[in-house]
């Protein structure tokens, strides 16, 4: 079979033949919940781990009868593969402690040995996206891959959203894998060779093959303007699979983005701003779209996207700083974006998982109909009170260090730019940064506060119940991680450096980069945190704090409906974009003294994702008319036609045979 | 010993006396007498000494948050050189303003929480509000001071703030952290401070269950935040004067303390003459702060 040179691959063949057992055993025992399914997929999710971070870098290929068409199975691992594959191990780590209990309360609409199956099937192909090294061995587990989470998004079949879902998601791996195919073929036309590391192109030339398959590349990661599929599919899958989806699988599009387009030999200048827009729009449109939303999932999903935009931010600086050959910016860029990666599997993963217990418990996601969640859940509420400040990007949280290095990145670009326009746009891109984590601390304070705080909205949300110790333990895991990365940055970044400059191919200048003194900032904020606590607790004691009623101006029963409402949370901000949205709210007011004494008062807020209703639909709409109109035609059933079709072709192709 | 002297008169004693000295001057205006000048500290003793009154609808969070607000303003306090005095460069760019700008939005984060944990709508009320208004500000805020550290050369406040920096650079920062001071801290035009009327509410209504302890760790961090960005404003301000740069230590915190002190003045008497700002109108004055910061950062980087 594979050779085995060193003991390290045995160990990720290990891990994926129990993800193959996993796979099997799953699809012939469909509705079996075996306690042996979540161990083989944690056992093999930590196998992987630990090949992330001791294997060293080598290159398998299967022997001679072994083909895969016209090239051989070639397998790579390099630091830029194990970053990746570690970042796999960990997420599926966590997914597999937490489903067990999550897929326990779907088991009556559910497969769940299906599920397992598929959940396997798709860590095999992750991991064998990410260590493939030429491009039809990348398609084969790209496929897979595609596969696999469709099965996944499909699991809960029976409701009709989720039909419509999964078929919007297939529709969207279709074409991105259609771009991501005709990139290929058309790289392999101009050099000849399918293996990755033999790509060498560049100006002209490359700009067509890059230009394809990073438009396929970003189909699959969910930039601007191919992201609608996201916010549809991940809210249809379970809530494990939502969180290994949107923290891992997204992220092996930026991977096969890093390997061709920032590490490959497909220079292509135009690329780098390109790259650098369209991931500056997807964050700010993702999080002004999750600002609107009331599905707690939905909410999340536009949240990748716009994470998503800052990990293609940070490729794009890194794409311009190569062309202006300041190896600083360009390697800072990408330890941005690779860091950022990695912190927003950590963090999605939580919040996703956190969004499981909560539609676990109260059966439903919409954040409406929930609220004072934090006292019957307090560990949820805990973790994910971390996971959001995670992503809002505070200290001394992981989300901070990576946004602390792309606006580092910024700022050198505001410099060290070329001309007087690109340093004006390293300022601004700090502004809109900024700008975007303002929206996002916004859109993270609506969640939390009308999930979790307050007065609970509905019987559901009254009733509900923390999550199993194991759901607890695989958030708990999680949040440690984001806070311990955040605090230990300057440790992470020492392997991160020499990813980046094995990526760059030239030696690390990131030696210092990590200033921030934040153990001991840390240090000294818990000290005085619990220097006040200790004051106001000793002077507690002559006075203790009485519980009473919230103020509710003296009108008596204040109850859940007398607060804020998600949509109330985000009207300010909504409002103010509205150009991009189109946000109005109707106020219907009805009765004879309309004005002071109304009988019936409905207010409506609407908006308009643009992209959708303008863009997408009338397109879908376009071909599904001419499919209807023009091609039906060609296909009318008439032997008589089909026999004329035949004679055309076969003239055809004689004359063609004969003109050579 | 002197610095840690410093660091207590600037923690405890002087934001204490700006908000007091603010509170007269606009009391004169209004043709009033007012409180004393020194009625900030008795209202901290007076509320240290009340027991407080919880809802039952809080959690841990409301305790949580006014202590960890303050302990950050504080520490973002210590590390802004907001009077004069600055840490030296050499202790690491611990005075990096990004991470004084996001120690700000950590203690924005948890009191918006505290806010929404009563359940009452004013608390969603004001945490809204706030929510736009940051949205607005933070970027200003960073392309500003992005504009002067590129002067500097350096992301480090202490830096930034012991470098000379051109001059227009510096008024338009200068006046776009204005701006952001009275966005910020709730003042006028953007928020009356001294009502509690559904109509100007942002920070009041954030605040409005807190009673006893937590009000006075609460006021105490308000009026932190008041010194950090007018000391902000009125150290960019001096340092367009290139003298400003070749004083003393010593002679730089009190010219520094006393400009503190000038510019609460000078916003006292705005407050008195300005009219509060329509809601729907807020955006659009808080906007101006993006536009000057943008303004400068244009003449920064063409500078070179």
């Amino acid at each position: 079979m594979l050779t085995l040179p060193g003991s390290l691959s045995g160990w990720y063949v290990a891990a994926l033949c129990l993800w193959a057992c996993v796979t099997l055993i799953g699809v012939f025992r469909r509705h079996s919940s075996s306690p042996l399914f979540p161990i083989a997929l944690g056992l093999g999710s930590g196998l992987l781990l630990v090949t992330a971070i001791l294997g060293g870098n080598r290159v398998m290929t299967a022997p001679a009868p072994w083909f895969l068409a016209v090239s051989p199975f070639r397998f790579s691992a390099d630091p830029l593969s194990r970053w990746f594959l570690g970042i796999i191990g960990i997420v599926g780590i966590a997914a597999a402690v937490f489903s067990p209990s999550y897929l326990h309360h779907l088991r009556k609409r559910v497969a769940l040995g299906f599920v397992w199956s598929a959940l396997a099937l798709l860590m095999i192909s992750m991991s064998l996206v990410v260590l493939s090294a030429n491009a039809l061995v990348f398609l084969v587990a790209w496929e897979l891959m595609a596969l696999s989470s469709f099965a996944l998004v499909a699991s809960d079949h029976e409701k009709h959203s989720v039909h419509r879902a999964a078929l919007v998601y297939l529709g969207a791996t279709r074409t991105g894998t259609a771009f991501l195919m005709t990139g290929f073929l058309w790289a392999h036309y101009l050099t000849g060779s399918w293996s990755f590391s033999a790509w060498h192109l560049s100006g002209g030339e490359a700009l067509g093959p890059a230009l394809l398959i990073f438009i396929g590349l970003a189909v699959k990661a969910g930039c601007w303007p191919f992201h609608l599929w996201l916010p549809i599919a991940h809210p249809a899958a379970p809530a494990p699979v939502s969180a290994v989806m949107s923290g891992v699988m997204i992220k092996t599009a930026i991977y096969a983005m890093v390997r061709l387009l920032v590490m490959g030999h497909l220079d292509c200048p135009v690329l780098g701003p390109v790259v650098l827009i369209l991931g500056a729009i997807s964050a700010f449109w993702g999080v002004l779209f999750a600002l609107l939303q009331h599905d707690l999932k939905r909410l999340l999903a536009y949240h990748s996207v716009e994470n998503i935009g800052i990990i293609l931010m940070g490729l794009g600086l890194s794409m311009i700083g190569k062309s202006l050959h300041l190896p600083f910016l360009a390697q800072l860029g990408l330890a941005a974006a690779l860091f950022h990666t990695l912190n927003h599997a950590l963090f999605k993963s939580l919040l996703f998982l956190g969004a499981g217990v909560v539609d676990a418990r109260a059966h439903t996601r919409d954040i409406e109909q929930l609220g004072g969640l934090i006292h019957r859940m307090p560990w949820t509420a805990g973790s994910f009170i971390i996971g959001s400040a995670a992503i809002c990007a505070l200290p001394p949280l992981n989300g901070f260090a990576s946004e602390w290095l792309l606006y580092k990145g910024f700022f050198g670009l505001a410099q060290n730019g070329a001309d007087v326009g690109g340093r004006l746009c390293g300022l601004l891109l700090m502004g809109w940064l900024a700008l975007i984590g303002a929206l996002a601390l916004a859109c993270f304070v609506k969640a939390v506060g009308v999930v979790f705080l307050g007065l609970p909205r509905s019987e559901q949300a009254q009733r509900a119940k923390e999550g199993t110790r194991s759901m607890i333990i695989a958030q708990v895991l999680l949040a440690v991680l984001c806070a311990g990365l955040g605090i230990a940055a300057s440790v992470v970044l020492v392997p991160l450096g020499s990813v980046v400059a094995f990526v760059q191919g030239e030696s690390s200048v990131l030696a210092g980069v990590w200033t921030l003194p934040v153990p001991m900032l840390v240090v000294v904020l818990v000290l005085t945190l619990g220097a006040l606590a200790l004051w106001m607790l000793v002077s507690s004691r002559s006075k203790p704090a009485r519980r009473f009623i919230t103020w509710e101006c003296g009108f008596g029963d204040l109850g859940p409906r007398m607060q804020y409402t998600a949509s109330s949370f985000a009207q300010p901000i909504a409002r103010m974009f509205r150009a991009v949205n189109r946000y109005a709210v109707q106020v219907d007011v009805q009765g004879s003294g309309r004005k002071h004494f109304p009988d019936a008062v409905s207010a409506e807020s609407e908006y308009e994702p643009y992209l959708q209703t303008r863009v997408y639909t009338p397109a879908l709409k376009l071909i599904q008319d001419m499919a209807g109109a023009f091609l039906a035609r060609l296909q009318a059933g008439s032997i008589h036609q089909y026999l004329a079709y035949m004679m055309v072709a076969l003239g055809l192709l004689l004359f063609l045979g004969c003109r050579s | 010993m002197i610095l840690l002297l410093l660091v207590f008169i600037n923690i405890v004693f002087v934001p204490l006396l700006l908000v007091g000295v603010i509170r007269k001057i606009k009391a004169l205006m209004q043709n009033r007498v007012g409180s004393p000048v020194l009625q900030a500290f008795y209202d901290i003793g007076k509320l240290l000494r009340k027991s407080e009154t919880i809802s039952g609808t809080a959690s841990w969070v409301f305790t949580l948050a006014p202590r960890l607000n303050l302990a950050v303003v504080a520490v973002a306090a210590l590390l802004v050189p907001w009077s004069g005095a600055a840490f030296p460069a050499s202790w690491g760019s611990v005075t990096n303003f990004l991470l004084v700008i996001y120690l700000l939005g950590l203690g924005k984060f948890i009191s918006m929480l505290a806010a929404m944990d009563t359940g009452s709508a004013f608390g969603g009320l004001g945490a809204s509000r706030d929510a736009l208004i940051s949205v607005l500000v933070e970027p200003a805020l960073m392309i500003g001071l992005g504009a002067l550290a590129l002067g500097a050369k350096s992301m480090d406040l202490s830096v930034i703030y012991s470098t000379p920096a051109s001059h227009f650079v510096a008024i338009l920062v200068g006046a776009s952290l204005i701006v952001i001071a009275l966005s910020e801290l709730s003042r006028m035009p953007v928020d009356d401070p001294t009502t509690h009327l559904e109509l100007n509410m942002v920070h009041e209504a954030m605040i409005l269950e807190n009673s006893g302890r937590n009000l006075a760790l609460v006021k105490l961090a308000v009026a932190l935040r008041t010194c950090i960005f007018f000391g902000l404003a009125a150290q960019t301000f001096l340092h367009a004067l290139p003298q400003y740069s070749e004083l003393s230590q010593l002679l730089r915190y009190g010219v520094g303390i006393s400009s503190l002190f000038v510019v609460g003045v000078l916003v006292a008497v705005a407050e008195g003459v300005l009219v509060k700002l329509n809601w729907r109108r807020v955006p659009n004055f808080v906007a101006f702060a993006i536009a000057l910061s943008s303004l400068a950062a244009l003449i920064a980087v063409a500078r070179g």
